[in-house]
């Protein structure tokens, strides 16, 4: 079957046109049906619909979805769905986002209480820490997860020994 | 340490008695019933729990169920495996205040460690890996400060917290970010609640960044007039900021329900001392009475003694009764499982004998 247009093509796009109850097919080539179709009024698609509902309500979300914490693999839609972290590293890892949350959670988002008793040899590691794991961003950007896993697992040595309890 | 044949051994004990929270000592304990605060710690090193194995999982508890009990935190600790504890006793220790509904109800390896006195009480394995309480009886905020700040210091020196200069303590959730405090006061407000007086403290408190809850915490709902006031914010102040503005708050409200207790006084002075002597003659002579019904007229009564109506109880008594006649503590009392209505007729034989002194 031809093109019902440009009478040349194949016809590939079957269309069923309903106008006062009447019932018509049309055939289109694929280039003709593009034309077509643009005519007609197009219905958002669920994803858009929640896309453009999730941009009015927090706008941060659509800058890290696609944000994955390296060290307990939580996405952070992950986190926005069910309201907790998966690791300390996430308050790094999703800081873009979660600044605004938790300004708006306390009015502030800078500590000025308590410093646990062992925070001392923590700033001196905390350097340390901070390069590890933007290597570790580095390293899974560009998917060397060999690289990672070991960082991770310095990262963790390092934040405190798992063994240190026993 | 194994408190599970603890909690059947001496189950006669510990029920028929309650933490020292609910003594009525302290500062305005005609009105303030309890001081709380608690600090929300995770260790550095683990996931939280939501990403945390079942093997991580075991060795966060036991990393802190040893250091707990190795540093002697509090008299003669008791722990309770929640993981192994049967739904009563779990329901049990809510009740208590000892854990929370959610610590009740999760799952995997979790524990509680609590002093003698019911003071003190460590989640393990909550929402955070640890939770420490401190709860005391009447308005005493400094002191149970005073009592967790040095148990959180004394942990600190033997486990290494997540922490952040930026955000402070790192909890699982972001709104206890920071320095993991929360404080609670309970108060027993039934002037407030009577002439609906008590939506102004809701809103008053709400301008401060602090929140109203139920007896038992968040999502619960407010019975027996007993109403929780807590900081939302946990960030940004100090914890001793945080105390304080809860502290300048809480004598304002006390003094606005002695208030309305007076106005009631001297304004419906019959219908009031009705209802109050009407309550006081249900406790005494009712035979089945439910657990909903049991707060309002421990309510009633509980004011009936604060306005020097009734003088042949003792507050504590009062206090007691309003955990002791809850439906775990009653089926712990008769050491076997009872349905409501069998509870009904428990609890108002149970309260017969209290207010009877036999």
């Amino acid at each position: 079957m031809k093109c019902e247009s440009c009478n040349k093509k194949l016809a590939t796009v079957h269309l069923t046109e309903i106008i006062e109850n009447e019932k018509k097919e049309r055939h289109f080539c694929e280039d003709c049906a593009q034309n077509v179709t643009n005519h007609f009024p197009k219905a958002p698609s669920p994803s858009d619909i929640l896309t453009s509902l999730i941009n009015q309500v927090s706008p941060e979300i659509r800058e890290m979805s696609k944000t994955t914490c390296p060290v307990c693999g939580i996405s952070y839609l992950e986190f926005r769905s069910q309201g907790r972290l998966g690791c300390p590293m996430d308050y790094n890892v999703f800081k873009k986002g979660l600044l605004p949350l938790i300004e708006r959670m306390h009015g502030s988002s800078q500590h000025v209480g308590k410093v646990p008793a062992n925070a001392g040899a923590e700033i001196v590691k905390k350097n340390e820490l901070i390069q590890l794991r933007k290597e570790l961003n580095e390293a899974v950007e560009r998917e060397n997860y060999e690289k990672a896993v070991e960082l991770r697992d310095r990262i963790y040595e390092l934040s405190g020994n798992v063994e240190d309890g026993d | 340490m194994n408190f599970q044949g603890m909690l059947k051994m001496e189950i006669k004990d510990l029920s028929d008695n309650t933490g020292e929270w609910l003594r009525g000592t302290g500062k305005e304990s005609d009105i303030v019933i309890s001081s709380r605060v608690r600090l929300a710690r995770n260790i550095a090193g683990f996931p939280f729990l939501s990403r945390a194995n079942l093997k991580q999982r075991r060795e966060i508890e036991s990393l802190l169920r040893k250091t707990i009990i190795e540093r002697k935190i509090a008299q003669d600790v008791s722990y309770v495996n929640l993981n192994q504890a049967t739904a009563i006793d779990k329901l049990f220790l809510v009740e208590r205040h000892l854990i929370s509904k959610e610590h009740a109800e999760g799952e995997g390896e979790r524990g509680v460690a609590f002093g003698k006195s019911e003071t003190v009480s460590l989640m393990i394995n909550e929402e955070d890996h640890l939770r420490i309480q401190v709860i005391r009886s009447g308005f005493e905020l400094k002191k149970t400060w005073d009592t967790i700040d040095e148990i959180d210091n004394i942990l600190g020196e033997s486990l290494n917290f997540a922490f952040s200069s930026r955000f402070g303590f790192l909890t699982a959730c972001p709104t206890n970010v920071g320095t993991g405090m929360r404080v609670s006061v309970m108060l027993h407000l039934p002037a407030l609640g009577m002439t609906k007086h008590i939506e102004k403290v809701f809103n008053a408190v709400g301008k401060l960044g602090l929140v109203v809850r139920g007896l038992y915490g968040e999502g619960t709902k407010v019975s027996g007039d007993l109403y929780q006031i807590s900081n939302q914010f946990a960030l940004g102040k100090s914890e001793k900021e945080i105390l304080s503005i809860i502290e300048s708050v809480i004598p304002r409200i006390t003094s606005y329900e002695r208030m309305a207790r007076k106005a009631l006084v001297m304004e419906s002075k019959d219908q009031l001392e009705d209802r109050i002597w009407r309550s006081y003659g249900m406790l005494k002579a009712a035979r089945m009475i439910t657990s909903e019904e049991i707060l309002q007229l421990l309510s009633q009564v509980r004011m009936g003694v604060n306005i020097g109506l009734i003088d042949d109880i003792e507050m504590q008594t009062l206090n007691e009764l309003f955990v002791l006649t809850l439906p775990a503590h009653l089926q712990k009392l008769e050491g076997c499982e009872l349905d409501s209505a069998q509870r009904n007729v428990i609890r108002a034989s149970y309260v017969r004998k209290r207010l009877d002194g036999l």
